[in-house]
């Protein structure tokens, strides 16, 4: 990184940080989505680098083009944003739409990584965990939880931004990388592992069929796999939103259709729920 | 179980913290107050029962394990679903000898994640309400952004929409949970247990989690094979008897051979291509590298 006159002071860092930490979404619309949390962290840094107030305005202004992306690991953006801010107030040739061009350009490939890494797999894979430390009613695991993912939001946070600001586009080479892609892979197949464990933990349909020979459905099913029901049923809302580019609510109401179908003829019935608990 | 004012309120001012635009910021607010499992404690401490706000919560969480919202589309509201489901869900339970007699059971299950489904489902309006009034705040702040009074974009981020909130979030929180509890008691309440409708009612709740799997799914299956990973994970729960932490435990090393296996792909790649290039050029040196 240059040796620049002007340098962002790390108390001006740690506001632009903290507003972006907090705000990025707190005055959110369809229309501008995170645009005014990112002039808010921009805020503390202008000021620091610009003394006069039209300059400051001026440089704001670059910031009012539309923005959204995953929050957390698009924090990054934010930094390596700073860092530009910092280069053209040393008379670097850099101009409006050179930083909104990176803006853009990045948003977009970080909103795919960190929806599916954070959302996605990190997330489901704390709450999987949390929910089993929960049995029974324990606060063990919401406790678990909060503490857990808060460290690694913040810190992670933390780092994406300083990061960002350290080493500028390099800093988001190394998420697009061929070894992040591996890395990235390998923690999808974590994800999806652990959902399957959640599916057949946290599911539980069952069927109050009895069979004409005596013994019932579920029985002679439970032969066959056990959980056979709940996979069959995830499958389906899978094929339904996947395949059929169903919405989740159609694919609530389908279930809701099937639910009354089955109590009507006898498949769902409380005795299951009995004979389960 | 009844709710009173106080609690009614705090359950309000909780729903503005945990929306999705919500005033918590999205670490603290939306992924952690907003999750129905840190909900249900939350929840079970302003209502004083925390065993069964953890259960509720428990059960509601399975149906938004993987809540996301691409470009702003949102088909579920987690402030509705945590903030007014799952205290309507517990004052349901409370009050119905047969589901109170048993909270850990399939039935109380059933009916919080039912209850929770429909709250949220019914609560993105309050998501596209919130959004709508921001949009106030923000054409505010272009305003004050031309005229160079850059102070008050504070203003229209963090303090603003405070009104957003206490319109879309408090106010009906803070009712539906004050009044709604009985309203939803009653209904419950004058249902057999064996009727088709209390039937569906817990055939349904069963069946909505799959619904919260499913979204998951449709995210990280890329490719057929991708299935054979969720089975895998199905089959160590489902038929091993291993709990979560042990799956998590076996997909870390299975992640682990993954990932060392694509790092040598990505290995030989790079050296079959220099080495073609070292072929076009000169034979004896390709020998050296190898």
């Amino acid at each position: 990184m240059a040796d620049y006159a002007k340098k962002v002071s790390k108390k001006a860092l740690a506001k632009s940080f903290r507003n972006w930490y907090y705000g990025n979404l707190t005055c959110f619309s369809q229309e501008h989505m995170q645009t005014f949390g990112y002039l808010v962290s921009m805020l503390p840094v202008i000021e620091d680098l610009y003394d006069k107030k039209e300059d400051q305005t001026r440089a704001l202004q670059t910031y009012s083009a539309f923005f959204n992306t995953e929050p957390q690991i698009g924090t990054m953006i934010v930094g390596v944003t700073v860092g530009l801010e910092e280069a053209r107030a040393n008379g670097e040739a850099i101009d409006d739409d050179t930083i909104n061009g990176i803006r853009a350009g990045l948003m977009g490939p970080l909103a795919g990584i960190g929806d599916s890494l954070i959302v996605g797999t990190l997330i489901p894979i704390l709450l999987g965990i949390a929910m089993g430390l929960s049995e029974g009613g324990s606060p063990l695991g919401a406790i678990f939880y909060i503490v857990v993912w808060n460290l690694l939001a913040y810190f992670g946070m933390r780092f994406a931004y300083y990061r960002g600001y350290d080493l500028g586009g390099a800093a988001v080479e190394a998420l697009v990388g061929p070894s992040a892609t591996a890395l990235r892979e390998a923690i999808t197949t974590v994800g999806t592992m652990v959902i399957g464990g959640v599916a057949a933990t946290w599911v539980s349909i069952s069927t109050a069929l009895t069979l004409p020979g005596g013994g019932t459905l579920q029985g002679t099913l439970d032969g066959i796999y056990p959980k056979l029901l709940p996979l069959i049923f995830t499958v389906f809302c899978w094929w339904l939103m996947a395949k059929k580019k169903m919405s989740p609510i159609i694919t609530m109401l389908i279930l809701l259709v099937i639910a009354f179908l089955g109590a009507c003829c006898g498949f769902f019935g409380a005795a299951t729920i009995a004979s389960v608990a | 179980m009844t709710v009173n004012i106080i609690q009614a309120a705090l359950l309000g001012l909780f729903a503005c913290l945990a929306s999705m635009p919500g005033l918590g910021g999205t670490s603290i607010g939306n992924y952690t107050l907003g999750r129905p499992l840190v909900a249900g404690l939350v929840v079970g401490l302003i209502l004083g029962n925390v065993t069964l706000g953890i259960i509720v919560g428990t059960a509601i969480q399975v149906v938004y394990i993987a809540l996301v919202t691409p470009g702003g589309t949102v088909s579920a509201d987690v402030r509705a679903a945590c903030y007014i489901g799952i205290p309507l869900a517990m004052i349901a339970i409370m009050n119905n000898p047969a589901l109170a007699a048993d909270p850990t059971g399939s039935e109380a299950a059933a009916t919080a994640t039912a209850l929770g489904a429909t709250c949220g489902t019914l609560g993105a309006i309050l998501f596209y309400g919130t959004s709508t009034i921001n949009l106030a705040w923000q054409a505010m702040g272009w305003k004050w952004l031309e005229k160079g009074d850059t102070h008050k974009l504070y203003l229209v981020d963090m303090v603003l929409p405070w009104i957003s909130h206490i319109i879309c979030s408090f106010i009906p929180t803070f009712l539906l949970v004050y009044i709604g509890g009985d309203a939803v008691s009653n209904v419950l309440n004058s249902l057999p247990m064996d009727s088709i409708p209390m039937k569906t009612l817990f055939a349904v709740g069963s069946l909505l989690p799959c619904v919260g799997i499913a979204i998951l799914l449709k995210q990280v299956i890329t490719k057929a094979t991708d299935w054979l990973t969720f089975f895998f994970g199905f089959t160590l729960a489902a038929v091993m008897g291993c709990n979560l932490i042990a799956c998590s435990a076996i997909a870390c090393f299975f992640a682990l051979i993954t990932f060392e296996l694509s790092t040598i792909k990505t290995k030989l790649d790079s050296v079959r291509t220099s080495g073609a290039a070292l072929t076009a050029g000169d034979d004896d040196e390709e020998e050296e590298d190898i």
